[in-house]
């Protein structure tokens, strides 16, 4: 904790309140994850905010020497923008860029310019979707800004960010009270509060009184969130960061940690420096460890240094994972692709067969980020391309590659994967793409959607009743039966789909489920009156049984 | 001396309609392995369904050869007669070709050789307008352009249960051709510019049928129009009551014969429809 007053801040010190407010969300992702109203094991809101501003303040900076708060806040939003993924990273990575747009002609920012900062970060991320919703991150965005009023003389930045943050929790602790359906479920929003922890830490870098958060997570949710919520995509995302993961102790004495942190900062990415006077644990990945540990074996002696290869691991986690050499890198040039978001091979192994590109992996609990979307555009290599995002939470992150992206991209908004079939189904490639868009986005509405996955608390919602480790069904994103297994639930979905006679339902099964489970399920719904047909399907899509189309 | 309209059996043209209309039906072969057929001739319909779809061999068609046309045209040249000889689209089928050639060995007669760009019942309305044409006293050329005009008026819809044969045969165009589905499709199919497109792609027959019925109600009023289906009869009565609301004359009827049905599979039903220019 710095004691010194910061009346403003230069390019560094903004880079490093930027990273103070990152680190502060990482620490209570977890928590921030568990703040989820439905009971599903999508829990990603959290995650998904660390991974964005991860993407920030991994982003390439501009030169020490010549940056300005205006450059390297421009530099910073840039990577939130491409990393963003999830709804709530998206709306965030807007935010970040509001803030670029804000301070873009500062050499320093101070209060003032921090003030006005935040009401054009707030702006923008109002204007990220088409529906502003009160009681959302969006209202607890606007709150930090309009607390900073304009300057009474000039107040430091350290007030400014104070002020914002005040009025960000109270803003956060009102949102049950705008969006029923939070009140019901016993949370607060957890967009609202991603940005109340990211202020946080900002303001304990530079306050003299630090502030401490707490996150009241729904009773049981904290601990399956923590179980659920994909670290392992957690850690797949960090290997993609390249270089080395470079980890060591400095002891010594009269070390000064935040020093030592500036210096590292000028040197690797995603740098978490800790310490005393006499011992001070660095990790930060770099290009090249060399520096790091000259720079450490300088000011004291190292101990316990741990260097890992990521880019190796990279490597080794692709070809794992079938991405390997095998695969081809770009596919042959095309005049028109679709790229679909999947969350199973199973799945992309359909939308390949109805003639779709490679899916970019992910859906429930692994959104892509934007520039995972692009990249997967980039190699489909065709001069127009559809993208499929298939899921509600990475709608936005579609729209965001396609605003980022070179290369032409229409976003058909399916919120599910039954949706994106619909859509493949009216895919001609024979067509152009404005008229293929347009097909598919008005065939999105001729199905209806099922899940059915574990619940990861005990809650009431929808008016069902539900306990911890129950099958529960959603129909249509809304909470339709909770059951004691998986295809009790699933006959439950289908009697509150009240099924035509000669309705076509389409199971994908996943999570944990044998194929032998599935055809049994299937079996049993084809056994029911009125004709109804049944498909099934490998999803593979994790923590989700079944993935049910009903048509 | 008359005019003659002579077709093949890829027409599906009823045979009580093609001896109504003196129209001879030339027919090609049908192959199971090395066993072969002539369509309509050798070998029923329900004979060729039969083995179609119990036996462990792929049928495989094969054009009439120009000997089969030299067969057909033959007898009405030297009995005085001009032909019009009304046939499936050439990008379907080689069958066009082998009129062309068997006229060419006739070069003192009239032989008029029309590609229709159809299939199926598509080539019956064509055939129906040059028999109208002759009858009301036109040339052997100028009933060839009203069996090509009408050809350009009709429109070619079918749904089938399978895309299966329709890939084997490699009778599909463009880019669909790849499609390697896990999901079953019932997809709805025409002929466009001579080829089998895919016009939509539904998941239940129930959803194709439904999307038939409004295709032809967007077509609107028909000069003429015609089923062909191996379907069941329940199927076919309905699509005939949803046509005569779109034509003042009877619906043709064609019960695919083998050569379509090697390529379709047992379920398909579609319709031809004429519209009125």
């Amino acid at each position: 904790m710095s004691t010194d007053r910061h009346t403003a801040f230069d390019a560094q010190g903004f880079r490093r309140l930027v990273v103070s407010g990152a680190e502060c969300l990482e620490a209570n992702a977890d928590a921030i994850n568990a703040l989820n109203v439905f009971p599903v094991p999508d829990g990603d809101t959290g995650i998904n905010m660390t991974l964005t501003l991860r993407a920030a303040t991994s982003a390439d900076v501009p030169d020490a020497a010549s940056a300005t708060v205006g450059t390297m806040s421009s530099a910073i939003a840039r990577g939130a923008l491409l990393g963003a993924r999830g709804n709530s990273g998206v709306i965030f990575s807007q935010f970040m860029k509001g803030l670029a747009t804000g301070l873009a002609d500062c050499e320093h920012a101070d209060g003032a310019a921090f003030a006005g900062a935040l009401r054009a970060a707030a702006d923008a991320g109002y204007q990220a979707v088409g529906n502003p919703v009160e009681g959302t991150m969006l209202s607890v965005m606007r709150a930090a800004a309009e607390a900073v009023h304009p300057p009474d003389g000039a107040p430091d930045a350290p007030d400014v960010l104070r002020a914002a943050y005040d009025a960000a929790e109270r803003a956060l602790a009102y949102t049950p009270e705008q969006l029923p359906v939070l009140k019901q479920a016993g949370v607060v929003d957890a967009g609202g509060q991603g940005v109340v922890a990211f202020l946080a830490g900002m303001v304990n870098l530079v306050s003299d009184e630090p502030v401490v958060l707490r996150i009241t997570a729904p009773e049981g949710g904290l601990e399956s969130a923590a179980a659920n919520v994909s670290h392992e995509f957690l850690e797949h995302t960090e290997e993609e960061m390249y270089g080395y993961c470079t980890q060591f102790i400095v002891q010594g004495e009269g070390l000064d940690p935040d020093s030592v942190r500036e210096r590292v900062m000028t040197m690797a990415m995603s740098t978490v420096v800790v310490g005393d006077d006499r011992v001070v644990r660095v990790h930060a990945h770099a290009e090249d460890p060399g520096p790091l540990l000259s720079m450490g074996a300088a000011i004291g002696a190292l101990d316990q240094i741990n260097i890992q290869n990521m880019d190796l691991q990279h490597q080794e986690f692709m070809s794992l994972h079938g991405y390997g050499e095998d695969a081809p890198e770009q596919a042959e040039a095309a005049a028109l692709a679709v790229v679909p978001v999947a969350p199973g091979d199973g799945i992309a192994r359909v939308f390949r067969g109805l003639g779709a590109a490679e899916a970019v992996s992910g859906g429930q609990t692994m959104n892509p980020s934007a520039a995972d979307i692009i990249d997967a555009v980039r190699k489909a290599n065709a001069g127009f391309t559809i993208v499929l995002p298939n899921n509600k939470n990475i709608v936005l992150a579609a729209e965001q590659a396609a605003a980022l992206a070179e290369h032409p991209i229409a976003v058909v908004p399916s919120v599910n994967v039954p949706q994106g079939i619909a859509a493949m189904l009216a895919f001609n490639p024979d067509l152009d793409g404005e008229t293929n868009a347009e097909a598919m986005r008005s065939a999105l509405g001729s199905v209806r959607s099922g899940e059915v996955t574990t619940a990861v608390r005990s809650t009431t919602i929808d008016g069902v009743d539900v306990r911890e480790g129950q099958a529960i069904a959603l129909l249509d994103g809304a909470l339709a039966a909770a059951a004691g297994a998986p295809d009790e639930a699933l006959a439950a979905l289908l009697d509150a789909a009240d099924l035509e006679d000669g309705a076509l339902v389409t199971l994908f099964y996943g999570a944990g489920l044998t194929e032998e489970e599935a055809e049994e399920a299937a079996a049993a719904i084809g056994a029911r009156p009125g004709g109804i047909e049944v498909e099934v399907h490998e999803g593979g899509q994790p923590h989700y049984h079944y993935l049910v189309s009903i048509e | 001396m008359a005019v003659k309209v002579v077709t093949d059996s890829t027409s599906d043209i009823p045979p009580e309609l093609a001896e109504e209309l003196g129209v001879p039906v030339v027919p090609p072969m049908i192959f199971f392995g090395a066993e072969g057929f002539k369509d309509g001739v050798d070998i029923t319909k329900d004979e060729f369904f039969e083995k179609l779809t119990t036996g462990d061999v792929m049928p495989t068609t094969a054009q009439p050869s120009v000997g089969d046309f030299l067969d057909v045209y033959r007898p009405l040249v030297e009995a005085g007669h001009d032909v019009v000889s009304v046939h499936l689209s050439t990008k379907l089928s080689g069958t066009v070709n082998s009129a062309r050639l068997a006229a060419q060995e006739m070069p003192d007669a009239t032989v008029e050789i029309v590609d229709t760009g159809l299939a199926s019942v598509g080539v019956t309305l064509a055939v129906k307008a040059a028999v109208d044409a002759v009858a009301e006293g036109a040339s052997a050329a100028e009933a060839a352009d009203a069996a090509r005009k009408a050809a350009a008026d009709t429109e070619v819809y079918f749904v089938l249960d399978t895309l299966e044969y329709l890939k084997r045969g490699g009778r599909i165009g463009g880019a669909q051709a790849a499609l390697g589905s896990l999901l079953s499709l019932k997809p709805v199919l025409r002929l466009l510019d001579g080829e089998v497109q895919t016009s939509e792609k539904v998941r239940t027959r129930g959803k194709a049928l439904q999307r038939m019925r409004d295709i032809a109600a967007e077509v609107g009023p028909c000069h003429e129009s015609a089923i062909l289906h191996r379907a069941e009869a329940e199927e076919v009565d309905a699509m005939v009551r949803h046509l005569a609301q779109f034509t003042d004359k009877p619906v043709i009827v064609g019960d695919v014969g083998a050569a379509v049905g090697s390529h379709t599979g047992p379920g398909v039903i579609g319709f031809a429809l004429r519209r009125k220019a």
